[in-house]
C-alpha cells in the first residue's frame, strides 16, 4: 500500500499538486529532478519532508504541494488510458455494492484503474479484487501500476475477455462491477462468480440507455432481482465573497436631492436665457443669432441637464455604494459548466440459495430459484 | 481457478439479536429486532416468530401463513407487458366499477382467503378491468397485492439500506445526508481499514456508523460530542456492528478535548482504610478503568497525526476545524457536511488562507429510475437535496525555498506539526490521573536566513541564482513571520514582503 509514514521517503509514490487542474503522480527517487512550469525541484529535497508540505522552487519562484496519495487524488492525477470513473460514481457504487473491509470484489474492465484504486483502499488487506482487462497493453500498464503502489497481494489482474471466457473464480465474490461495452454478455458468467450463501450485488456501468435496457433484460433472465438504476452527479459550487447587497434607502435620498437640484438648474437656465435676451436689442443680426442661440441653448441646456444627471447618478452610486457597503457576504453558485452525464448505474441483487431446513413447504418452490431463472417468472402474476 | 482467500467478515445471515429491516409489499420499511423466541410484528401483514428467520440469509421474501409458519416465496422478476390497443378512452373517473364492498372483502380476509384469491375476485367483479391497458392492469394488480398480501422481505442493515431507511424516515435527524453524499464523504476522507480518524457526528451517528462499518475493526476513530456522557448514536444501533468493530471508537466531548482542561472525575484510588467493602472496591476498579480510558483517549487525541476529520454538526464549522486541525497530519483530508450550502460557502471563504489546500464545495444531484420493460423513466418524485459537503486538505503553513544540500531544521516549520511533535515526546511519559493536562510547549522556531543577494529571492530565473546557497522560510503565519522579521537582518522588510507576495500570487493561481 501507499506510505502511511509522516515524511516522504525515497521510493514513495506522492501526488504533486501544482494547481487545481494540474495534479501529477510522482515516484520519488533520490538524485532525480522534477521540472515543471512552477519551478525546478530535486527529489532529494522532497525526501524527509512531511506529507502536506509546500515546497518552494530552487529558483525561488513558484512552489508545489507534496501530498499523500489517496484514490481520490489518484483519480484526478492518473494517466488516462480510457474514459475513467469519477468520484461521485465510484463512491455511490462502493456504497450500493456494500464494499468494505474484507469484501471480495470483481471488476471488469480494469481500464485506467480509477475504480480499482478506490476499491483496493476500501477492502484493505483482508479483501481481494479480481480485475479483468481485455486490452493487453492496458493490462500490462495496470499491472505495473499495481505493483508500484504495493497492491499486488490484494489484486489479481487477468488479461481476458470476460464476455467470452468468463471469470476465474466461482461462488466467491460479494460484489461485481461491470464497466464493459456489452455487460449483458457477461451476466451469466457473473452469476457463476458470485457467492450463493448470502445476498450478493452487481453493478453495470453504461453510458447509453439502450445498453441499460439490454442489461436489465439479461439480469432479469438470469434471476437477478431488485433491479434498479441511478444517475448521480455533482454540482460543484463556485464560492466568493461579495459586498453585501446595498440598501435602496440611501439611493432614494440621493435621487430626491438630485431631482431638486435638476429642477433648480432648469429654473436657473430659464432665468439665464431670460437675462441674455433682455439686454441685447441693438443689432438685428446679433439678435437673430441670439434667437438661434436661444433655441440651441435650450437644447444644449437639455443635454447639459442630462449630462449632469448622469454624473449625479454616477456619483450617487459611488457614494451610495460606500455608505451601505458594510461588510460582505459569502455566496455560492453552481459553476457554469458541469458534467451532465457520466453513465447510468444499473444495480441488481442475487438472492442466496434458500436454506434446506424448516417446514417442507418452504423448500419446495425456492429450491429451483437460484439456478433456473425462468422458474421465477411464474411468480410474477 | 485462483486460490480462494478466507471468507468475508460479513456473513449475511440473521443471528439472534440482530436488527433486521423489514419491507412490506407497499414499500414501507421498518426496523425490527430478531431476538430468539420472540414474536416480531410487521404491521398490517401480521406477526411471526423470530426463530423462523434466524439462521436464514438476509434478503428472502416470506409469506405469513400463521405465527409459526412462514413460507419463502421466490423473488419477483420483471414481466414484459404486451402492448395492446387498449386506451383509457372509455374509462371515466367516478364511475361505479367495483360491486365488491369493503365489508365483503374484510369478510374474505377474515375467512383466511389468500390474497391472490381476493384480488382475483375483485378483478372478476371490476366493471372496466378489461378496458384497461396491460400496463394499467399490472399497476392495478400490484396495488391490490401491496394491500392484501401478507408478505414481507428481510433487508440486511448495510450502510446503504440504513441510510436510505433513515433518510426516508426522518432526514432532519441525519442532517439530510443522502446515500450519495454519505458515500462521497467517506471516500473523500479516505476511510479505509487501519486509518486513524476524528469525527464530529451530530447526524445521529450515521457518519460514525459509516466509518466503523467500512473499517471493520481495524484502525481508530475518536469522536468529539457535546454531551457529558458517551454520545448516543442511534443510527449505529441498527447496523449490527460487532463488538470488535465498535471498540475502535472512543468519544470525548468539547471540554475533555481541550488540552488545558483538567477533567473533573471522581477519585478512583483511595487508601486501604477508606475502602468500605468489596463492592466499593470493585466500583473503584471500574471507575479507575473509565478514568484511565479517558486519559488515554485524550493523550491519543493530543498526540495528533490523524488521517482525516469528518464534521457533520450545527456548531460553527470553522471553530471545529481550527480546534481539531492541530491533531491532523499533513495532507489530511477534512470533510464538512451541512444541509445548508451557505454555511459551507462561508466556511470555504474562511479557509482560503494558508494551512488549507483547495477547498471544494459540492452539492449532489441524484435520481433513481424505474426500469420496467417498456416503462423506463426517472421516478416521479425524487429527493431535492441530499446535503452538501466541503472537502479540503491540511497542508503546512510555510514553505521552504530549497537551496540546501540536505533537509534542514526548517522542515518542521508548521506550529501545528511542532505542537504534535512536542506532544509526542511528552506522551511517552506516564501521566497520572488527575494531573493537569500538559499544555503543548511552544517550540523554538529556528529560522535560518542566509541571503547574499536579496533580489534573487524574488523573481530571478533559476540559472541566475544557481550559485547562491540560501535557506529561506516565508510564512504567512503571523508568529512565524515575526520571528523571521527579527532574524532576517540581511533582507529589508519590503523585500521580504515581496517574497511573501510572490508566494501569495502563486498560491492564488493554484
Amino acid at each position: 500500500m501507499w506510505s502511511t509514514g509522516p515524511n516522504i521517503a525515497d521510493g514513495d509514490v506522492i501526488i504533486v499538486w501544482l494547481t487545481r487542474d494540474l495534479i501529477q503522480p510522482l515516484t520519488v527517487e533520490a538524485g532525480k529532478d522534477f521540472n515543471s512550469r512552477f519551478g525546478n525541484y530535486k527529489h532529494d529535497d522532497f525526501i524527509g519532508t512531511p506529507y502536506g508540505s509546500k515546497v518552494g522552487a530552487r529558483s525561488g519562484r513558484g512552489f508545489i504541494h507534496l501530498l499523500r496519495p489517496t484514490p481520490e487524488l489518484w483519480t484526478m492525477a492518473l494517466p488516462h488510458r480510457t474514459q475513467i470513473l469519477y468520484h461521485a460514481d465510484i463512491s455511490f457504487i462502493t456504497s450500493w455494492l456494500n464494499i468494505k473491509k474484507g469484501s471480495k470484489v470483481i471488476e471488469a474492465g480494469t481500464g485506467s484503474g480509477s475504480f480499482s484504486h478506490s476499491v483496493i483502499r476500501s477492502i484493505g488487506s483482508t479483501g481481494h479484487l479480481w480485475s479483468y482487462e481485455f486490452h493487453e497493453a492496458r493490462e500490462t500498464k495496470a499491472r505495473e501500476e499495481f505493483a508500484r503502489h504495493g497492491f499486488s497481494d490484494i489484486v489479481t489482474l487477468t488479461h481476458r475477455n470476460v464476455c467470452k471466457d468468463g471469470f476465474t473464480v466461482a461462488d466467491t465474490v460479494d460484489a461485481l462491477f461491470l464497466d464493459i461495452p456489452a455487460p449483458w454478455d457477461a451476466i451469466e458468467h457473473a452469476k457463476l462468480a458470485l457467492r450463493k450463501d448470502c445476498i450478493t450485488r452487481i453493478c453495470c456501468f453504461s453510458p447509453c440507455i439502450e445498453q441499460v435496457l439490454r442489461t436489465v433484460t439479461a439480469l432479469n433472465e438470469h434471476g437477478f432481482t431488485d433491479i434498479t438504476m441511478y444517475e448521480t452527479l455533482q454540482r460543484p459550487h463556485d464560492v466568493a465573497r461579495i459586498p453585501a447587497p446595498k440598501s435602496i434607502a440611501a439611493t432614494t435620498e440621493k435621487l430626491k436631492i438630485a431631482e431638486v437640484k435638476r429642477e433648480e438648474r432648469r429654473l436657473q437656465q430659464i432665468a439665464d436665457n431670460e437675462n441674455r435676451r433682455q439686454p441685447k436689442p441693438k443689432s438685428p443680426n446679433k439678435r437673430k443669432r441670439a434667437d438661434e442661440e436661444d433655441d440651441e441653448g435650450q437644447e444644449d441646456g437639455g443635454k447639459k441637464a442630462k449630462t449632469h444627471k448622469a454624473e449625479d447618478t454616477a456619483e450617487l452610486m459611488l457614494n451610495g455604494g460606500e455608505q451601505t457597503n458594510e461588510g460582505s457576504v459569502s455566496v455560492s453558485r453552481v459553476i457554469p459548466e458541469v458534467r451532465g452525464h457520466t453513465s447510468y448505474l444499473t444495480f441488481a441483487t442475487l438472492m442466496p440459495i434458500p436454506p434446506v431446513r424448516g417446514p417442507p413447504a418452504a423448500e419446495a418452490t425456492p429450491a429451483e430459484t437460484p439456478d433456473g431463472g425462468n422458474a421465477q417468472t411464474a411468480s410474477g402474476s | 481457478m485462483d486460490p480462494q482467500p478466507e471468507a468475508s467478515t460479513s456473513t449475511g445471515v440473521i443471528k439472534s439479536g440482530d436488527n433486521v429491516l423489514v419491507r412490506s409489499p407497499n414499500g414501507d420499511i421498518r426496523a425490527v429486532k430478531a431476538d430468539k423466541d420472540t414474536n416480531i410484528s410487521v404491521g398490517r401483514q401480521g406477526s411471526f416468530h423470530a426463530n423462523e428467520i434466524i439462521g436464514h440469509p438476509f434478503g428472502f421474501t416470506y409469506e405469513i401463513f400463521s405465527k409459526k409458519e412462514l413460507k419463502i416465496i421466490p423473488p419477483k422478476t420483471l414481466n414484459e407487458v404486451e402492448d395492446t390497443d387498449a386506451t383509457n378512452e372509455l374509462i371515466n373517473d367516478g364511475q361505479f366499477v367495483q360491486p365488491l364492498t369493503i365489508t365483503e372483502i374484510t369478510a374474505l380476509k377474515q375467512a383466511g382467503v389468500h390474497a391472490d384469491e381476493i384480488i382475483k375476485q375483485q378483478i372478476a367483479a371490476h366493471a372496466n378491468y378489461e378496458l384497461k391497458t396491460e400496463y394499467s392492469k399490472e399497476k392495478y394488480r400490484k396495488r391490490k397485492e401491496a394491500k392484501y398480501s401478507k408478505s414481507f422481505t428481510t433487508i440486511e442493515p448495510t450502510l446503504f439500506s440504513v441510510c436510505e431507511y433513515w433518510f426516508n424516515k426522518d432526514k432532519n435527524r441525519i442532517r439530510d445526508i443522502r446515500n450519495d453524499t454519505l458515500a462521497q464523504m467517506l471516500n473523500s476522507a479516505n476511510i479505509r481499514p487501519g486509518g486513524r480518524y476524528l469525527a464530529v457526528d451530530d447526524a445521529s451517528g450515521l457518519v460514525v456508523a459509516g466509518m466503523l462499518s467500512r473499517m471493520g475493526g481495524e484502525g481508530r476513530v475518536i469522536t468529539i460530542c457535546d454531551t457529558d456522557s458517551p454520545p448516543a448514536y442511534p443510527v449505529m444501533g441498527i447496523m449490527n456492528l460487532s463488538k470488535d468493530e465498535q471498540k475502535i471508537m472512543s468519544s470525548l466531548n468539547w471540554a475533555t478535548a481541550e488540552e488545558d482542561y483538567v477533567p473533573v472525575v471522581p477519585p478512583s484510588e483511595l487508601s486501604p482504610e477508606e475502602i468500605r467493602s468489596d463492592r466499593h472496591k470493585s466500583r473503584l476498579r471500574k471507575r479507575k478503568h473509565i478514568n484511565d480510558a479517558l486519559t488515554e483517549t485524550r493523550e491519543e487525541l493530543f498526540s495528533g497525526r490523524f488521517d482525516a476529520l469528518i464534521v457533520a454538526t450545527d456548531y460553527d464549522p470553522y471553530e471545529v476545524l481550527t480546534t481539531l486541525k492541530p491533531y491532523l497530519s499533513g495532507s489530511a483530508n477534512i470533510v464538512v457536511q451541512s444541509p445548508y450550502v451557505s454555511i459551507l460557502a462561508d466556511l470555504v471563504n474562511k479557509l482560503r488562507g494558508p494551512g488549507f489546500l483547495a477547498p471544494r464545495l459540492i452539492e449532489n444531484w441524484h435520481r433513481r429510475y424505474q426500469v420496467l420493460p417498456g416503462r423506463t423513466h426517472p421516478t416521479m418524485n425524487t429527493s431535492g437535496t441530499g446535503g452538501a459537503y466541503m472537502h479540503v486538505m491540511k497542508v503546512y503553513v510555510s514553505f521552504h525555498i530549497s537551496k540546501c544540500r540536505a533537509p534542514t531544521a526548517c522542515r518542521y516549520d508548521d506550529p501545528d506539526a511542532q505542537a504534535a511533535e512536542s506532544r509526542r515526546v511528552h506522551s511517552r511519559k506516564k501521566v497520572k490521573v488527575g494531573e493537569p493536562a500538559q499544555t503543548s510547549v511552544a517550540p523554538e522556531t529556528k529560522v535560518v536566513v542566509q541571503v547574499e543577494d536579496p533580489s534573487q529571492t524574488t523573481g530571478a530565473a533559476p540559472e541566475e541564482s544557481a550559485s547562491t546557497a540560501m535557506d529561506i522560510i516565508v510564512s504567512t503565519d503571523p508568529e512565524v513571520s515575526n520571528t523571521l522579521a527579527s532574524a532576517s537582518t540581511g533582507i529589508e522588510l519590503e523585500e521580504e514582503a515581496e517574497v511573501a507576495q510572490v508566494a501569495m500570487a502563486v498560491d492564488e493561481t493554484s
